[in-house]
């Protein structure tokens, strides 16, 4: 492979919560135009790797590089409008506002490179709103859609805020397995617009899908990183995470 | 759009009629509830559209009631200018104070704009300047008593009305989403990009404002102030009640609150002297359970009006 930008790096990362070490030292590296998995058991402390590099959380210690400078310590917002999005594993929609309004939002505010006003931001969020497959919802309040629609708008919203990257937490969770099919094939679409993604999932079959590395955690420890099939194959990733029947049922 | 257009229409109509119709009693009961729809609107940006319930709006009337009667009194100046210093005061004032108190949520803000009012009051019971306790004069505007009368009347509904178009213009800017999407997620905001501290001070900032505006008529229509009922904590208690009544998060609800609860109020003042606290307590106890969104709700939702509306509010907001 030849020389990829990095776009986004962490670089032993740790945090702790008083006496619990959530992550510690955890380095990865984002390529340009990549899809990154991140997998790992229930509390192995991928929501907390995210928070770090969103600026929802302080970092105990280690630094995030994103485009060549350091982010950390710089708050939420400002994160944000430097074209890093993130979404959330309990979906956040603005739940008394239209889908259309939604996006809206995330058009209005997002990076700073390229601002919107109001008017040019709703245009922007109906061509959003057909390329995640919205556009029938688009005056429905949030609030009322079912949990498909209201991770799509998640993706939508992030990407309405014209991101460079974007931290998809567990969009996937929750759809039955056509709607994992047709949010894969949205998250590739959206990647091959030129944005790098990281995606959590717990989903293997997504996972396996859609990314172009994966990189394990396992009690706040990287355990492997590597292309998919080498990562799944792992003696230690299938004893920590994946289990005993998941080699069974591979092969 | 068309209801928005509608809505302005009857207030101008309405409110241009009134005191050509009736006497001085009743302009000066249009005046006071025209006061309080410019509190309830103002309180509506914090507390309706960014969803900072603060239980101090008061502070800002207080302060703009004060404004004036220094700037009228002690510095010679004319009630317009006046007015537009006293309003830019309390807004200043809320926008500087939002950045220590707006970091809080829920009850903390809630009981931090109690405390700010209080500990407003305390400076202005004892400041040479605002002479303490013992309250402040103003000068008498030069006209009759009728031409008075019809003075403050539409000095105030001016106020409103500026109130309600500004905001119904900032509704559809970026700022007016930002505050509305603060209201609904605060985190989500903050990580597409809002930087939402700035966009609650402004709008703390403005709510000051426009309160500041109508704490200044106040303070020239009644020619005294004193601390104690310009700090008043139930008169921030009524402007809410109005908002909720009327319905939050619209522009027009808390007007409609406004005028109805006053509306209301007096009618059972006049007809049941002693009791009539108890149905005014039992008629807004009714409202929050029916119609927890207000009658602004009522009337835009009309078709779903009935038995089954009203349930479906219960189930809502039940615990």
């Amino acid at each position: 492979m030849a020389e990829r930008k990095v776009v986004l790096e962490g670089k032993e990362l740790t945090k702790d919560f008083k006496g619990l070490r959530a992550n510690e030292n955890v380095s990865f590296k984002l390529f340009e135009s990549e899809i990154l998995g991140l997998i790992g058991p229930n509390g192995a402390g991928k929501t907390t790797l995210v928070n770090m590099i969103s600026g929802a959380l302080s970092i105990t210690s280690g630094d995030v590089i994103y485009n060549g400078r350091s982010i950390k310590g710089l708050k939420p917002y400002q994160i944000g409008r430097l074209g890093l999005i993130r979404t959330y594993q309990i979906v956040k929609p603005f739940p008394g506002m239209s889908v259309l309004e939604n996006i809206s939002v995330g058009a209005m505010f997002g990076s700073k490179d390229k601002v919107y006003n109001s008017k040019e931001s709703k245009e922007k969020a109906e061509e959003i709103a057909v390329f995640v497959g919205l556009s029938d919802l688009k005056n429905q309040r949030a609030d009322q859609l079912n949990i498909a629609s209201k991770k799509r708008l998640e993706i939508a919203k992030a990407l309405a805020a014209r991101p460079k990257v974007v931290l998809f937490d567990e969009v996937m969770a929750g759809l039955n397995p056509k709607e994992i099919d047709s949010a894969v094939h949205l998250i590739k679409k959206i990647r091959d617009t030129g944005i790098s993604i990281i995606v959590i999932e717990h989903v293997m079959r997504a996972i396996k899908a859609i990314s172009d590395r994966i990189f394990v955690l396992h009690h706040g420890v990287k355990i492997a990183e590597g292309e998919p099939d080498d990562v799944l194959n792992d003696e230690e990733v299938i004893k920590a995470y994946l289990g005993k029947r998941y080699k069974q049922l591979v092969s | 759009m068309k209801g928005t257009l509608i809505g302005f229409a009857l207030i101008i109509i309405i409110g241009v009629l009134v005191p050509f119709t009736a006497g001085n009693f009743a302009i000066r009961l249009a005046t006071d509830i025209v006061i309080f729809a410019i509190l309830a609107s103002s309180w509506n940006i914090i507390g309706g559209y960014t969803g900072y319930a603060s239980f101090g709006n008061i502070v800002f009337f207080g302060v703009g009631a004060y404004a004036t009667a220094v700037l009228m009194s002690k510095a010679g100046l004319g009630f317009y200018p006046a007015l537009i210093l006293s309003g830019l005061i309390a807004g200043l004032y809320g926008f500087a104070i939002g950045f220590p108190i707006l970091r809080l949520k829920g009850h903390y803000f809630a009981i931090a704009t109690l405390g700010l009012a209080e500990a407003t009051k305390a400076l202005v019971q004892n400041l040479g300047l605002t002479e303490g306790n013992s309250g402040m004069y103003l000068p008498m505007p030069e006209m009759g008593i009728d031409a008075s009368y019809m003075f403050f009347y539409f000095n105030a509904l001016g106020i409103l009305l500026i109130l309600l178009v500004i905001m119904y213009f900032i509704l559809n800017t970026k700022l007016g989403y930002g505050f509305v999407a603060i209201r609904e997620d605060e985190d989500a905001a903050d990580s597409i990009g809002i930087n939402t501290t700035i966009f609650k001070s402004i709008s703390f900032g403005l709510s000051g404002l426009f309160t500041g505006m109508a704490g200044s008529v106040y303070a020239y229509q009644q020619g005294f102030i004193k601390p104690e009922p310009v700090f008043i904590v139930t008169k921030t208690v009524k402007m809410i009640v109005m908002a909720v009544f009327g319905g939050v998060g619209s522009l027009f609800g808390p007007v409609i609150g406004a005028v109805s609860i006053e509306l209301i109020a007096n009618y059972l003042s006049e007809h049941f002297l002693v009791i009539h606290t108890i149905f005014f307590g039992t008629i807004i106890i009714l409202a929050v359970i029916f119609a927890p969104k207000g009658i602004m709700d009522i009337i835009t939702a009309r078709k779903k009006i009935g038995l089954s509306y009203f349930l479906e509010n219960i189930r809502k907001n039940r615990v």
